[in-house]
């Protein structure tokens, strides 16, 4: 859930979408069937009119039927339902129909008229008209027709109607639609803020649920259920791992003094060289319970009592100095490149403590007569520290592994040391909200890049471990 | 003999400290819980007090900070199993003069205690610090050896500083990164041991009786070579 989702391919959205189509699609249907079967049943009630006026005139006797058609057309001065009568050569004999329609079929049966009829209060005007013609016995052909844009208008009607009743119901819709979907957003962007400090290891935390108990509600039940019961199982793994530290260092610890004591009183015997070896070995188990232990007193620790203005080039002097002699004794040049920088907000022994882990990570891994960078410089929203090594460097396919506690690269495994470094790195950046990059020298060595600073979204890094870091192992030279 | 009054509710550690400390020359008396432990504390004179962390009855932060009402001044090293670096700030600002997490190496604990111990005795302003033939002037940041003046980085010569102020007191790496780096956590030991092999070369010539000792699974000690050799072997 990165960055701010897309409005559009919101659920609501997408529903409202394929709602308002269905409505539509439906709206038109149905329109189109009321007006279908409107224009229908008014063709129908025209053509019958027609018959029944076609029956009339042509009923009437053949002497008076001119006068008749005269008479028909006379007291329909705007052509609505034109009569004409024409002799067997198609001339005009009476009426109001100047031409004999041509395509008119002279069946007796009701059409359309393929080129309408002229309105005589309408100049130059074509209506369109439904007409029947027939042949009457001495030839003359009898012509009725009617002009039928009172159906067409009708139909408009029923469009417009369909017109307005869409708009009405599509834009609040979509105007509702758009407001419905803000409080699922609004929700979805409570539960994102939410689920930050848990992407960030924060485990107690949980998502928010309202009292509406609509499908989100139940979703962020379901995934707070799930870790309540990943937290409950991380916290076991680390309460054995933490307890089999603690509880085996006392007993340890008793064996050493035994060991010293028996040395004491071995002085000067070959076996005290023995016993010595074994408090050497002893000395390096405390050791890594100690980091082992380090490491939880790091991760639940939630203070800033400790955290003061500190110049990191002042640390990274003093971590210079410290491992300086380490670094000359195995044949390395070790560099020191301080930039000006602006001072942090940090605790300065843990700093301290977080950057000699990863100089004495990257010594132990330079081979003799190799070179180690320690640089500081300033990034656009902070100080960043580069800890540069020519040593193996760590495989891109490690450089997220390597935050596990005890993991031990290839690169690792015939060096002295816990695994627990990097973990103690990883705890002291994550209480800082600093961020550490995993990355290389674009030929052999690793560069790993604490940030003084919270890494955002947009920052371009290879291991972006803002709140989740990895391990080195302790110095052991 | 110094008098050490031992504040510690568990048995089994007790005795060690007990035992570690009359090893170490120390008359010992056992406490097992703070009130008892403050009431000696403040009714006997003792040069130096274990005192645990822990303790039922009175916190061992309230018997430090009482003892310290009550105007005594006697060295408190402060032994706990809570070695958060906040707790550790908590004993101290309370009045403790040193503290030691639990678990413990018994020979860093009597450590601990002989340089308080140390420290408590009264030292005039001195300006100089010797041991055997080799000096260090403490105005104007030089040492010599047999006359000759050494060339010192100024980390060489913190150490150097810590370890003649104690000369003769065997010194933890622990002790000697809390001292001359002032950081609480374990760098690796074995970078304390190239800084004191760079202090040893520059001190401890060729042909030169050598001052700094190694004591074996403990740490180090500067002293001269008839000294040394009751400590170390």
């Amino acid at each position: 859930m990165n960055g701010r989702p897309n409005s559009w391919h919101s659920t609501t959205s997408r529903l409202i979408l394929i709602y308002g189509s269905l409505f539509v699609v439906w709206g038109a249907v149905l329109v189109g069937v009321i007006q279908w079967e409107t224009t229908r049943y008014l063709n129908t009630v025209i053509d019958q009119m027609l018959q029944q006026r076609m029956h009339y005139i042509a009923s009437t006797e053949p002497s008076r039927l001119a006068t008749t058609v005269d008479a028909a057309a006379a007291i329909d001065p705007h052509g609505i339902m034109s009569v004409g009568l024409f002799d067997k050569d198609h001339q005009p004999v009476a009426g109001n129909i100047d031409h004999l329609p041509a395509s008119l079929l002279r069946d007796g049966q009701v059409h359309l008229l393929r080129h309408g009829l002229p309105r005589p209060d309408r100049d130059a005007e074509r209506v369109r008209a439904r007409g029947l013609a027939t042949t009457l016995p001495n030839g003359d052909i009898l012509v009725i027709a009617k002009d039928i844009s009172t159906i067409d208008g009708i139909g408009a009607i029923i469009r417009r109607a369909l017109l307005w009743g869409l708009s009405l119901t599509i834009i609040p819709g979509l105007l509702g639609g758009f407001l419905l979907r803000r409080g699922p957003e609004k929700r979805i962007r409570e539960l994102q803020a939410a689920t930050d400090p848990i992407r960030q290891g924060d485990l107690s935390k949980r998502l928010p649920v309202s009292r509406r108990g609509d499908e989100l509600d139940q979703l962020a039940g379901i995934v707070n259920t799930m870790l309540g019961e990943i937290e409950r199982l991380m916290n076991e793994v680390k309460g054995v791992c933490d307890n089999i530290a603690h509880d085996l260092r006392t007993p340890l610890t008793r064996l050493r003094a035994r060991l010293y004591r028996t040395q004491q009183q071995l002085d000067g015997e070959p076996e005290a060289a023995l016993v010595e070896s074994c408090i050497v070995d002893i000395d390096e188990v405390l050791t890594r319970f100690r980091a082992l232990l380090r490491v939880s007193e790091l991760e639940d620790r939630h203070r800033a009592a400790c955290f003061d203005e500190v110049d990191v080039g002042q640390v990274l002097r003093q971590v210079h100095e410290f491992y300086a002699p380490v670094a000359e004794d195995r044949g390395q040049a070790f560099e020191l490149d301080i930039q000006p920088l602006t001072p942090v907000r940090a605790d300065a022994h843990l700093l301290f403590e977080a950057l000699a882990n990863l100089v004495g990570n990257a010594i132990k891994f330079t081979p003799s007569g190799g070179k180690v960078s320690l640089r500081a410089s300033m990034d656009k929203r902070g100080p960043r520290v580069d800890v540069i090594d020519s040593g193996p460097g760590i495989p891109a396919d490690e450089r997220d592994a390597v935050t596990r506690r005890f993991y031990r690269g290839d690169n690792s495994r015939t060096t002295g040391g816990s695994g627990l470094g990097l973990s103690i790195v990883s705890a002291i950046v994550r209480l800082h909200g600093y961020a550490l990059d995993i990355g290389d020298t674009g030929s052999s060595g690793a560069r790993l890049t604490l940030y003084c600073y919270t890494l955002g979204p947009d920052d371009k890094v290879g291991t972006c471990l803002s709140r989740s870091v990895p391990e080195v192992t302790p110095m052991t030279v | 003999m110094p008098q050490v009054l031992v504040i510690e509710d568990d048995e089994t550690t007790a005795r060690e400290i007990v035992a570690e400390l009359s090893a170490h020359g120390m008359q010992a008396d056992w406490v097992a819980n703070g009130r008892d432990g403050l009431a000696h504390a403040t009714q006997r004179e003792y040069d130096l007090i274990t005192l645990d962390r822990m303790l039922p009855g009175m916190d061992g932060i309230d018997v430090v900070a009482e003892l310290r009402r009550a105007g005594r001044d006697t060295p408190v090293l402060m032994i706990s199993a809570l070695s958060d670096v906040d707790e550790r700030v908590r004993g101290l600002r309370a009045g403790g003069d040193d503290y030691l997490t639990k678990p413990f190496a018994p020979d860093e604990m009597s450590a601990r205690a002989e340089v308080l111990l140390r420290r408590r005795q009264p030292q005039a302003v001195v300006q100089r610090l010797r041991v055997a033939d080799l000096e260090l002037d403490l105005v104007s940041h030089v040492a010599y050896r047999g006359g000759q003046p050494l060339t010192l980085l100024p980390t060489e010569y913190r150490l150097l500083e810590f370890l003649m102020r104690n000369s003769g007191q065997v010194l933890t790496r622990t002790m000697i990164f809390e001292t001359v780096w002032g950081f609480h956590f374990d760098p690796g030991t074995n970078v304390i041991d190239v800084h004191i092999a760079r202090l040893r070369r520059k001190i401890d010539g060729a042909g030169q009786p050598a001052l700094i000792h190694t004591v074996r699974g403990t740490g180090y000690m500067i002293a001269a070579a008839n000294e040394a050799a009751t400590v170390v072997s």
